[in-house]
């Protein structure tokens, strides 16, 4: 590469991360601003407050601290429900033979194809039918029902499992050792990184998702994050601050998770596509 | 006996595997069924009903769909959804695999480059949303950058309230969703651009080709698989644009309608007009739309699926 090339090069690379790192910048420096100093152009404000942060601590209702908890439950659960459910669905598709897998297993692509928004008059109805829709505890069940399982979740989870060598399974199998057993003791603990994989995707889908819980969450007790900010956002339309404080503090989880775990993401990507 | 034996067990093997996998299955396959099967038939019926709050009151047959299409509305927010789905779609594959390509490339500090271009994609839209909207305000940071590069943003036809003009509404969405986007993109071009065999491009250069003609005759048909998957899953996206509209234009869409798209139009009907047949019918006309976009894009990029393979 010539070095004329090669300026251009970095010149273009670092412009690109100015473009998506500043903005971000510049939420955390107006979180820390007073109201007045809001639109002065300093990253740096001149008198520095906490003032928004005690704000979305204390004085909003719900506070932060109920936003993050709803949101960190709700994200948890549904984490849990999709890596069972993938998993147990994942291996049957991958590593066992039986009369009905294939025409199942086009169901599930079938389920791929069906967008959220269809599903929003039907379930909608189907959950208040059920009850669900109210401002009780109960009204959380509604949300894990229709996020229960995700057929791309089971499609990834097969194709990782295909991809597992078959002396893998041979060994345990000489041991005597059942399709249970297979699939508890060898292949999961061999599925680590695809385990690793939907946990954090799924996570960040349902951390950051507002369509569903603007639609079904009754009570503001209830909200999770992204709802809060769409409802706080009307409510303090013009005072930044505190606003900006909830952009950066529903953003600093994410960005660990995806920090701490992007190196599964990356590679259960290379490993599906790989295979080809 | 000692060689009867591994016969039966066999068989016994044989049908507790499908006992196992019947078993692993059960649950799952009733979700399905019950929460995407079922309830995409529920739709379809559902939308042939007059259904307010408390429930069917007539039958209607297919004129719910026949009401859609003569509300100027629905058209103007089929129009906005499919302007923006057409724009924003090849900037963000273009970017993407712009961004794809030079971080792939040898060079010092790729891996915090790609860290950072994938950044705004791991936030909510929500989040981001909010942050573009106080950054695109007329007194906001992108104005004043435009001031700093001597553009008079009062000058400007809508005096830089880009968010709050008809005209300028769907296009400062595009810009933020190209943005955030582009990210997720150029990751499942890096995956694609990893598996792609750098020989391929090393003959072809030793043969005399150029860099031009190593990337549009070697490296562009190799990623075909990536373009199928990026651009499909781009359009799907696009079409289901919900969170940045409702964020920016409230629940109408505002201004003058310009935000609303077919998912927010589907939320008024449901949850302002309570008229969950027809807000059924439009649900059932964007998987239409999808599903045809879906299938075209197959037959034109070839059945070569990015995630398709079996063993």
């Amino acid at each position: 590469m010539s070095k004329m090339r090669k300026l251009c090069f970095y010149a273009l690379l670092i412009f690109y991360s100015v473009l998506t790192i500043v903005p971000f910048v510049w939420s955390l420096s107006t979180s820390f601003k007073p109201s007045e100093e809001v639109y002065q152009n300093d990253l740096i404000p001149d008198a520095p407050t906490m003032k928004a942060y005690a704000t979305v601590f204390g004085k909003i209702q719900p506070n932060f601290q109920t936003l993050f908890a709803n949101s960190l439950f709700i994200a948890c659960v549904v984490v849990i429900l999709h890596l069972i459910f993938a998993a147990l669905a994942g291996y049957a598709f991958a590593r066992l033979r039986f009369p009905g897998r294939d025409v199942l297993f086009f169901v599930v692509l079938g389920c791929m194809m069906i967008p959220d928004q269809l599903r929003l008059v039907p379930m909608y109805q189907l959950l208040v039918k059920m009850g669900l829709i109210n401002s009780g505890p109960s009204n959380y069940l509604a949300i894990f029902l229709i996020k229960a399982i995700s057929a791309a979740d089971v499609f990834l989870m097969r194709q990782y499992f295909l991809t597992l060598p078959k002396e893998m399974e041979d060994a345990a199998k000489i041991d005597g050792a059942g399709p249970f057993k297979l699939f508890s003791r060898v292949m999961l603990p061999n599925a680590a990184p695809v385990l690793a994989t939907v946990a954090i995707l799924t996570f960040q889908g349902t951390w950051n998702d507002l369509f569903w819980p603007s639609i079904v969450l009754q009570s503001p007790s209830h909200w999770t994050l992204p709802f809060g900010i769409l409802q706080f956002k009307g409510q303090f339309s013009t005072d930044w601050p505190p606003i900006m404080a909830l952009v950066v503090l529903s953003t600093i989880p994410i960005l660990a998770l995806y920090t701490f775990g992007q190196r599964y993401i990356i590679n259960v990507q290379l490993a599906s596509s790989a295979k080809g | 006996m000692q060689l009867t034996r591994p016969k039966t067990l066999r068989l016994s093997r044989k049908q507790s595997e499908s006992l196992v996998a019947y078993g692993f299955l059960t649950v799952p396959m009733a979700l399905f069924l019950f929460l995407s099967v079922g309830i995409f038939f529920y739709a379809i019926y559902i939308s042939t009903f007059n259904w307010g709050i408390m429930g069917p009151t007539e039958s209607v047959g297919l004129d719910n769909y026949r009401k859609a299409f003569s509300d100027p509305i629905f058209l103007k927010a089929i129009r906005n959804s499919v302007k923006y789905a057409a724009i924003v779609v090849p900037i963000q594959t273009a970017i993407g695999l712009y961004l794809a390509l030079l971080v792939n490339s040898k060079i010092k500090g790729s891996k915090f480059f790609r860290s950072a271009f994938y950044f705004p994609s791991i936030a909510s839209s929500a989040a981001i949303t909010t942050l573009f909207i106080f950054l695109m305000a007329p007194d906001g940071v992108f104005n004043k950058v435009l001031q700093f590069f001597g553009i008079e943003t009062s000058d400007l036809f809508n005096q830089g309230a880009w968010l709050s003009d008809s005209r300028t509404a769907l296009y400062s969405i595009i810009g933020l969703n190209a943005w955030t986007t582009s990210g997720t993109m150029m990751l499942f071009y890096l995956a694609n651009l990893q598996t792609v065999d750098a020989q391929f491009a090393e003959a072809a250069m030793v043969d005399g080709a150029s860099r031009r003609q190593v990337f549009w005759y070697i490296t562009m048909p190799l990623l075909k698989p990536a373009h199928l998957f990026v651009v499909a899953t781009g359009m799907i996206g696009a079409l289901q644009l919900y969170d940045q509209a409702i964020l920016a234009g409230g629940a109408d869409g505002s201004p003058d309608y310009s935000l609303m798209t077919v998912v927010l139009y589907i939320y008024n009907a449901c949850f302002r007009k309570f008229e969950f047949g027809y807000a059924s019918a439009i649900g059932v006309i964007l998987f239409v739309i999808i599903f045809t976009l879906t299938l075209l894009q197959k037959s034109l990029f070839g059945s070569a699926a990015w995630k398709g393979e079996d063993r």
